[in-house]
This record gives structure tokens, sequence and C-alpha cells, in this order.
């Protein structure tokens, strides 16, 4: 990381120049991947990633460089080639800049860490996941082998600007995935598991690999009996934690301003009025403590917030970025975010949830004649433009009269945002988060999603039989 | 980096190999927005990958400090891996082969900063002045890359590969009676003055002001053709099936099945680095193997697994030359790259008489989650038109596809003739298939 007078030397130059902003974003980041095949661990993959990311606006045009080459002379090429474009883009009289003077913002760190994964021993990080295999195999003789994986990242960061802010964060986050392959003649089907968080290795101790290795053999073992789903539009209950994935897919991509800043999402110009059901309330909440998507500031160098988006059914906020805040007139709500130093940030979510609600598990099956109990979900993805989302279903049951009846496999569910989000017609109370990895035009983040169980009363279920 | 002192140091401290890979990467990008420059990108990174074998296990770190003073303490933390890495079969550091090498006839003259504003500025007037219905053009970007690979090893390889591309893209919005459709579309320019902006917008424009009006269908089972850059995109997302690192494992639905037929007979897919037609061409893979063109499925028959060293290893075979990684710090995969579905002789009107009334898939979504690569299930998002007597009829979407892709490529009644290499590293024809499951109304 540069020191403070070569950061200010650096900003000066990039403000001697028609550019009315500077920031520079330093990243240094040791990512540790381990593999195992059952109980033989793989491979062991470190890497260690540093580089530097240099930008500067001209009211709302921007120009961004990164290089991972940080000697005096190629960051010195890189401004002048900065400079060059942003005077480059129209006519206009370089302004006389001031020198940049920086003052180093301190804040007490809410996503402590405990347990270091770099001072663990490699061997004591394997064993993580031999018990997870462990526990998988034993968990019925049907499970014919586990894959499984462990994550460790540490992603120091320092961002500085004209505007005389000097921030760092060091984000720390670890996940085990576990993927259990159960077999019955042919038929071989398989289920994951993959928790993670904002914290070191002491995150094993709450939610224990066993129990990962456990609930990936669980669901294995039930798509194994699963059949084919029918297709149409139906009722469909999709239980907590990972299927807020219809949220974050269906509304929180839209919300974000990167779409709503360039009127390309269906959510535009609708701050105050209603899109949701009544019982509908969503957060976006970057500074739960130790949380997957969790950070103690956003990649821009500003503090995290929790965001209300949406409150009994009315939107009360979009996730907005430096860039586009300037672009709507308003600004920053802390949502700028990057994978690395690769990428120039926009607006992007960090832990977003739909809040709990009053409903029972059970009251979400009265009246249900023939519907769809999305027990977990896979990913999905969004058109914000059209608010046309889809995501997958990874164990899904059929209801029958109010009740399951059988797992049904090969499942996707489909449909237009603003509906859905109309359509949510009971919120029960057992809010849960889960993790996941977003990815948008900044790069893979990590961000967690959650809700309660929801029950919607209509959705286009995508299957294989044939009716 | 010294690379000599690195490799003499890692054979002095117990390696019995040792392999430095590096990746160095140039991009520049251009985004325009409403008449003017939104934002420009430019980089300049240099990765290097280290790998190296002690008693038969392959260790490997991957940084972007290379200065001589880490070295000591990388190898140590190298060697630090050897001790939980367990007994199975793991890659090779190669020694040099003899191949001759072939470079692409795609050349590229970058385009001067003007010339970028004008290519840019033409289009987003040419997507503008399409229709009325088009109500903003979008995401129009031109982008340049170029990439050097270099691998140098201790059993004497030294080779570079290097290979670079630009494109275009935009993307435009059709509004009417409160239907909104939009899409996007990207593709190389060898040059400033190849680049036609109009005939671009027409591609765009046309299919965006067709889809105006369309809705879902009720769900039905009928014939399908998957139009050539849906297809590409389902094809893509299942190459990995081929994979030794799957089959070896034995969690492809092709493990166990080399050598039997698997798809109709009208099927073919050949993998070739080295195709000409690709927008990049591999020498060697990212484990220095010389690649080469083979048939992985033979009317219909599986006759090639895609394999990397370790995968070869696991299999008691040789690699298949190809080993490549997802970017410069991910391991060594075995992938197909490259590859395509031969093409058939019908144009995409004979598919369309072929099945008489069903429906044409034109673009695909969710394919990152709606696949099942154990079993090859798969249920995704898609838009398109029906088929009725032969003919394009009305626009449909927000509705699933939905089968098992094995069981899709033997159901084959027709292979089209319109395959187009664009950005990705895979083709494919058109192809008709007798039938599958679709989710609407």
């Amino acid at each position: 990381m540069f020191t403070r007078p070569e950061l200010e030397k650096y900003l000066t130059r990039c403000m001697q120049s028609d550019a009315d902003f500077a920031e520079i974003y330093e990243e240094d980041e040791l990512t540790e991947h381990i593999t195992a095949l059952n109980e033989d661990i793989e491979q062991v993959s470190s890497s260690r990633q540093c580089g530097t990311g240099i930008r500067l606006y001209r009211g709302v045009q921007s120009v961004y460089g990164y290089t991972n080459d940080t000697d005096d002379a190629s960051l010195t090429a890189l401004i002048e080639d900065l400079k060059g474009a942003i005077s480059d883009n129209e006519a206009g009289s370089c302004p006389a800049a001031s020198d940049v003077t920086l003052t180093r913002v301190e804040y007490e760190n809410n996503n402590p860490v405990r347990i270091d994964f770099e001072k663990t021993p490699l061997s004591e990080k394997a064993s993580l996941l031999k018990r997870a295999a462990k526990a998988a195999l034993q968990y019925d003789p049907r499970i014919e082998k586990v894959q499984s994986g462990l994550l460790n990242v540490r992603q120091d960061v320092q961002i500085s600007n004209s505007e005389g802010r000097l921030v760092s964060d060091s984000r720390v986050r670890t996940r085990i995935m576990v993927e259990a392959f159960a077999r019955e003649g042919d038929n071989l089907q398989s289920g994951g598991d993959r928790p993670g968080a904002g914290m070191g290795l002491e995150f094993y101790e709450q939610t224990t690999p066993e129990s990962a290795g456990r609930e990936a053999a669980r669901t294995a073992l039930v798509n194994l009996s699963a059949k084919d789903c029918p297709s149409g539009k139906m009722p469909v209950i999709i239980d907590n934690g990972f299927g807020g994935v219809i949220f974050h897919e269906a509304c929180g991509h839209a919300l974000e301003a990167t779409s709503v800043a360039k009127d390309q999402s269906v959510f535009c110009n609708k701050l105050g009025t209603k899109i949701a059901a009544d019982c509908v309330s969503a957060v976006d909440d970057g500074t739960i403590p130790n949380a997957w998507g969790s950070q103690n500031i956003d990649d821009e160098g500003n503090f995290q917030k929790r965001r209300v988006l949406i409150k009994n059914g009315i939107l009360t906020s979009y996730m907005v970025d430096r860039l586009n805040g300037r672009r709507m007139g308003v600004p920053s709500t802390s949502s700028g975010r990057r994978e690395s130093y690769r990428f120039e940030p926009t607006s992007r979510m960090s832990n977003t949830f739909i809040l709990a609600g009053n409903d029972s598990f059970e009251d979400l099956f009265e009246g249900i004649e023939r519907g769809l109990y999305a027990k977990k979900m896979g990913g999905g993805s969004v058109n914000p433009q059209t608010g046309e989302f889809n995501f997958s279903v990874s164990e899904g049951y059929m209801i029958e009269n109010g009740k399951i009846t059988y797992p049904v496999k090969g499942v996707s569910l489909i449909g237009s945002g603003s509906e859905i989000l109309m359509n949510i017609d009971r919120v029960c109370s057992n809010l849960e988060r889960s993790q996941g990895m977003c990815g948008s035009s900044s790069g893979s983040i990590p961000t967690d999603v959650g809700q309660p169980a929801i029950r919607v009363s209509q959705i286009t279920v995508g299957g294989t039989a044939n009716e | 980096m010294n690379k000599k002192k690195w490799i003499e140091y890692a054979l002095a401290n117990g390696f019995d190999s040792f392999e430095i890979y590096q990746e160095t990467g140039k991009t520049k990008t251009v985004n325009w927005y409403q008449g003017t420059t939104d934002s420009a990108v430019t980089s300049r990174v240099t990765g290097t990958a280290l790998r190296g074998r002690i008693s038969g296990k392959m260790l490997s770190y991957a940084t972007e400090e290379t200065g001589d003073e880490h070295m000591e303490q990388i190898i140590n933390e190298m060697k630090e891996q050897a001790g939980i890495i367990g007994s199975s079969e793991s890659g090779t550091i190669l020694s040099p082969e003899k191949t001759d090498e072939c470079t692409s006839s795609r050349t590229y003259t970058p385009f001067t900063n003007e010339e970028i504003r004008a290519a840019l500025s033409d289009l987003e007037k040419s997507i503008l002045a399409y229709d009325p219905c088009i109500v903003q053009a979008v995401h129009l970007v031109y982008e340049e890359e170029s990439v050097e690979r270099t691998i140098f090893n201790s059993k004497g390889l030294d080779i570079k590969d290097k290979g670079s591309v630009q494109v275009i893209g935009g993307g435009a919005v059709a509004s009417r009676d409160g239907d909104i459709r939009n899409d996007f579309r990207h593709e190389t320019v060898s040059s400033f003055d190849s680049f036609n902006a109009a005939a671009f917008a027409d591609k765009l424009c046309g299919e965006v002001v067709r889809q105006l009006g369309a809705g879902p269908v009720k769900s039905t089972s009928c014939p399908v053709i998957f139009e050539k850059e849906a297809m590409t995109s389902l094809f893509a997302a299942f190459s990995d099936i081929f994979s030794g690192d799957r089959i070896s494992r034995g969690i492809s639905p092709l493990s166990g099945k080399e050598g039997r037929r698997i798809f109709s007979g009208l099927i073919t897919m050949i993998d070739d680095p080295r195709e000409d037609a690709a927008p990049f061409i591999y020498n060697y893979d990212d484990e220095g193997h010389p690649t080469c063109r083979k048939y992985v499925v033979r009317e219909g028959v599986f006759e090639t697994v895609l394999h990397s060293t370790e995968s070869a290893a696991r299999m008691n075979t040789v690699s298949s030359g190809n080993g490549f990684k997802g970017g410069c710090s991910a391991p060594v995969r075995a992938v197909p790259k490259n590859f395509f579905i031969v093409p058939g002789d019908m144009p995409l009107s004979g598919l369309m008489e072929c099945i008489g009334n069903g429906l044409v898939i034109t673009d695909l979504a969710g394919l990152h989650a709606g696949l099942d690569h154990v079993t090859g299930d798969f249920s995704l998002q898609c838009s398109g038109y029906k088929v009725t007597d032969g003919e394009r009829a009305e626009n449909v979407t927000l509705i699933t596809v939905a089968g098992n892709y094995l069981e899709m490529m033997d159901r084959v009644l027709a292979v089209g003739n319109d395959i187009e290499w664009k950005t990705s590293p895979a083709a494919c024809p058109s192809i008709a298939f007798k039938e599958l499951s679709i989710g609407g109304l």
C-alpha cells in the first residue's frame, strides 16, 4: 500500500486535469482454496492479487485504469493516460487544482476475526473438509462420494480520494462448499450446502462441517426419489434462507442505481409508490457484524449502511454508488462495490432480505390445491429493464390439497419482478440468510440473500412432466 | 522475476520439477451513452502461476508479486502443501514436444480514439433511427484485449502464445403500449473501415422490435428448434460433461460411456483449439501441451474424453492438450477450447419446414443455475417464436424449456447449416429436436 504522502502526490497529479474528482483504490488479496474428494485432499491453491485502480470523474463521465505494475513510473504513466482520456472527451479548460491533503479515517472494526486462517496450520483447515466428507458418507450408504472445498479470503483495501478521505478495511471471509453424490442403480443425483461468513475459522464452531456434509447428503437423497415436475402457473411456497434469491433477482438488481440512473429499470421513478404487497418490507444491510456480504466501508470508502428498500410495500430507497448518484442527483447510499481492483465500482447489494412477517409456516399451505414448495433454491438471473427473472429450484416438492406429497426435480421458476412482489400473500416469521456470489458489471462479490418462508399466489413453473 | 533462479531454488529445495506460467493482459474499453463517452477503462496486468511436484504431488501458488525477494517464502509455502495432499493422481510438468505452430488469419487494427467515438456515435444513431419503437440505445461499447501467455519449466519447455480481439457491442430497448423488450449483441471487428453500424443495428433492432407484444404460450410438449445462438449457449454450458475431470470422478452423465453411441447419428462434435474461425487460437494448452483437432463425438459416438495431464493420469491415459485455466490464478482443468457442432446442410427455414408446428428458441436465460451437470437435466427461461405450418408465427416470451440434454441430443430431427463463431470458444448451428417440455400459462 502507498504511504499518505505518495497518495497525496498521485491524487494531486490526477487533479491537475479536467477531472473534478479522483480516487485511488489499492488492494492486496490473499485467497486460499483447499479441495477434497471424499476424505482425500486433492489440491491446495493459494493466490495473491495486488494492484491499484485509479478513477477520475468529470461530471458524469469517468475514466478508470488499473495495473499491478505499481512502481512510480508505471503509475505516473497510467495517470497521464487517464488525464488525457478525461480531457479528450470534450473541449474544456483545465481548472487550477490545489494540492490534495489526506486525512485518515479511523473506526471500530464491525467484523472482527478471532481465528486467523493465515495463522492456522493447513492440516487443521484440511481436517474441516475431512469432517464434512465423513459426515456425508456416514449419513446413508447410498452416498457414493463427496466433493468439498474450503475457501479463505483476506482482502485488504485502502481507498483515498481528492476530497481528502483516506480509509482502509480488511475483509476476511470463509466458506465451506460440500457436494454429495447419491446413487441408486444408474440414478446418480447430487445435493449441496455452502455456508460461509465474513469471519475467521471460528465460524466452524457455530456452523460445523458435519452439518454442511449432512445437509448436502440429505438433499442428494431427496433428489434420488424426485419425479418430473409439471409445468404451468401455480402457487409457490419459497422457503427461508436462500429462497431470498427471488427478492435478489426479482427486485434487488432492478433497485441498483446501475440500472435506475440510466432509466433501465422497471422501478425507475417509483420512489414512494407501491411496488409490493403490504406484507413485504425489505432491507439491504451491509452492517450486520461478520455477515458474508458485510464490509466496514464500501469500495468507494464510505461507511456501510442499512438501507430500507421497501417498507410495507412502498419503495423507500434505491442502492446508489457515487457516480450514479451524480447522474441521479442524490448522494451515495454506500453501495459502491467491486470484486477487485480490476473492476470499476458500481451500485451493488450487500446482505439483502425480506423482513419477517407474522404467518406461521403451516399457514402458507392453507388453501393450496396444487402448488410447489421450493425448499432450496439454486441461482438465478434478471433482466432489470423488463423485470423478467428466472431461478432454479434445487429441492422442491409438489403440494396437493395443502399437503406436501412428493419431491420433484429439474424445476425453474420464472416471472416478472413487479408482478411477483405484488403476488406475495403470506410472509412467515422464520427469517434466515444464506450466502451467495453475485455477478454484475463490477465483478463477482459475496452477498447474503434472505427471507422468511413466503407464499406467492402464482408463478410460472418450468418442469418436464407431460400431462 | 529471474525465472532460472526460481527454478534452481525450487529444485534445490526438494521439487523434482517446477513450472512458471505468466499471463500479461492489456485491455482498453470505451462505453458510450447519449452522445458522449460515458466511461473508459484501460489496464495492464501480469499474473504469475507457479506449479511444482514433490513426491508425485502437484503444488501450486499464484501471485502478482514476483520480485525475487518473495522467492524463498513462496516456495516454502508451496512445500507445506505437500504435507496434506493425499494420494490421488496429480498432473505433470511437461517436457517440450515438437509441434508446428499456426497463426490466426484474423488480424486486428486498433481503432484510434476518434474512430472509437465515430463508430459508437454512428451505432447509437443507427439504433435510434431504426424504428420509432426503439426508445434507447444502451450498453454501447468498444473493447480491445490482448493476452500473452508464457510457460517456462525445469524440463526445458519455453513457449509463448498470444492472441488479441476487438469487439463492438450495443443494445436496444423497444417499447410499445407498455411492453418493453431489449436485446444486446456484440461482434468482432477487424478495423474501423470494416465496421458497418447500420448492418449491426438492423440485426439487433429487427429482433427487438419483433419481440414487442410477445407473451407466454400454454404449457405443452412440442418440437423445438434451438436457433444457433441459443444452441451455442446451451452446448457451451453443458460442455463440461466431456471433461476428464468429471468423467474420471464418475460425476458426468457420460462416465463409462466412451466408445458408445450417446447422441443421434446426426451429431458430430469437434474440439480444435487451433480452429481458425474461432476468435482466439491456442497452439498450446496452459500446461504447455501442444493442442490438436479431435472428434469428441463422431456421428453420435463418444470418441474422445478431454484431458489435462491430471485427469489423464486418473484415467491412465495421456493429455489431449485440453488443460486450460479459467484465469491466471485458477487451477488447470480439462476443458474444451474452440468446441463446435459440425453443421449440416439445412437453412433455418428448412428446419422450420421440418418441424411443421413447434417453437424456435432464440434466447436462453439462467444457464448458470438451471442445469444439472450430473444428470443432464435442465429447465431454463427462454423466448423465441412459434412455428405454424413451417412458417414463423407469433413471438413468445416468459416461458421455460425443460428436458434432459442427453435425451434431447439423441432425438435430433435435423442440423442446420448456419454456424457462426462470435466471441466465445464454442459455436453451433441451429438444431431441430423432436420434442421438449415448454412451461407457460
